[in-house]
């Protein structure tokens, strides 16, 4: 029987990594809450072996990205192809100059995280994959089903859309 | 910014969105996690999935199914044997064979025919809009 203030605690020591890594591949956090809400359920259902496991952290990231990479094709893939087509590349965020140009660290991060999410999925998902999960382009086209070059073509294109955030 | 290497500014990329601090989890998170596991503890154990079986339980499942495969092995010899012997003509096995065997090859060849050409279109919108293609 697993022991609910343990389980609490654990809950607590991963739920930001959970969150972060959810929430930087959906785009959207309340579907973020949801994958990892699904998420700590498996972990509940394993406790016994991965609650006091060293390698929990790396497990739960495994688990929370291939929820979301479900997540996204299984409800995404309808309208995936007509956001392709409306939604032209690297337009997905644009700041006002003004803002652009505070200088506070934590606005600017703020943004940024922001920007990241509001990148249209097909540019988002591999730029979070190569930059956040250290995934090789071969590994990211294997696990979204296309070319290396829509990946590393996707991945620049990401790259120029926060291009004014981070400069 | 505009003339910096493609490759430096990769790396400018990673290093930045590395930076960036997790975003914290939502204070309704935990709340929610707590209530779904014990939901899900209060359900009976045969309702959950088979992993999650008491371990007793997940070796006699897996010994109830050996049994009955090799039930099914020993027994299905005799039962075809059984069927073969029986001579009455039945209304099923007139239709059978007047009208529905005669037309079975073509429904078949039919079938295929309609998912060679599903799957050769799926692959030709795949390819005209997602680019899949091999790069030279």
């Amino acid at each position: 029987m697993t022991d609910a203030h343990q389980f609490e605690a654990f809950v607590r020591r991963y739920q930001n990594l959970v969150y972060a890594t959810a929430v930087r591949l959906l785009g959207n956090p309340a579907e973020a809450e949801d994958v990892a809400q699904a998420v700590f359920l498996k972990a509940f259902q394993r406790f016994e072996t991965i609650g006091s496991s060293p390698a929990a952290a790396g497990w739960l990231r495994t688990v929370t990205r291939n929820a979301c990479l479900n997540h996204l094709s299984r409800y995404r893939a309808r309208w995936r192809f007509f956001s392709e087509l409306e939604q032209p590349d690297g337009e997905a965020f644009e700041p006002a100059a003004q803002e652009a140009a505070e200088a506070d660290h934590a606005a600017r991060d703020e943004r940024l995280e922001e920007a990241l999410r509001r990148l249209p999925d097909h540019q988002r998902v591999p730029l979070v994959l190569f930059h956040f999960e250290d995934a090789s382009y071969q590994d990211i086209a294997d696990t979204l089903g296309v070319s290396v070059g829509k990946v590393k073509t996707d991945i620049h294109r990401g790259r120029e859309a926060l291009r004014r955030l981070l400069t | 910014m505009r003339s910096i290497d493609p490759e430096r500014f990769a790396d400018v990329v990673g290093a930045r969105l590395r930076q960036l601090p997790l975003p914290a989890a939502p204070r309704t998170l935990l709340p929610r996690v707590m209530a779904a596991a014990q939901e899900w503890a209060r359900r009976p154990w045969y309702t959950r999935a088979w992993f999650t079986w008491p371990l007793g339980w997940q070796a006699a499942s897996i010994a109830v199914l050996c049994v009955l495969g090799a039930g099914a092995v020993l027994l299905l010899p005799s039962v075809a044997s059984a069927a073969a012997r029986i001579t009455t003509v039945n209304a099923a096995v007139v239709l059978w064979r007047t009208l529905v065997r005669p037309v079975v090859p073509y429904a078949f060849a039919f079938a295929a025919l309609m998912c060679a050409a599903c799957a050769v279109f799926g692959a030709a919108l795949n390819h005209v809009v997602f680019g899949r293609t091999v790069q030279p």
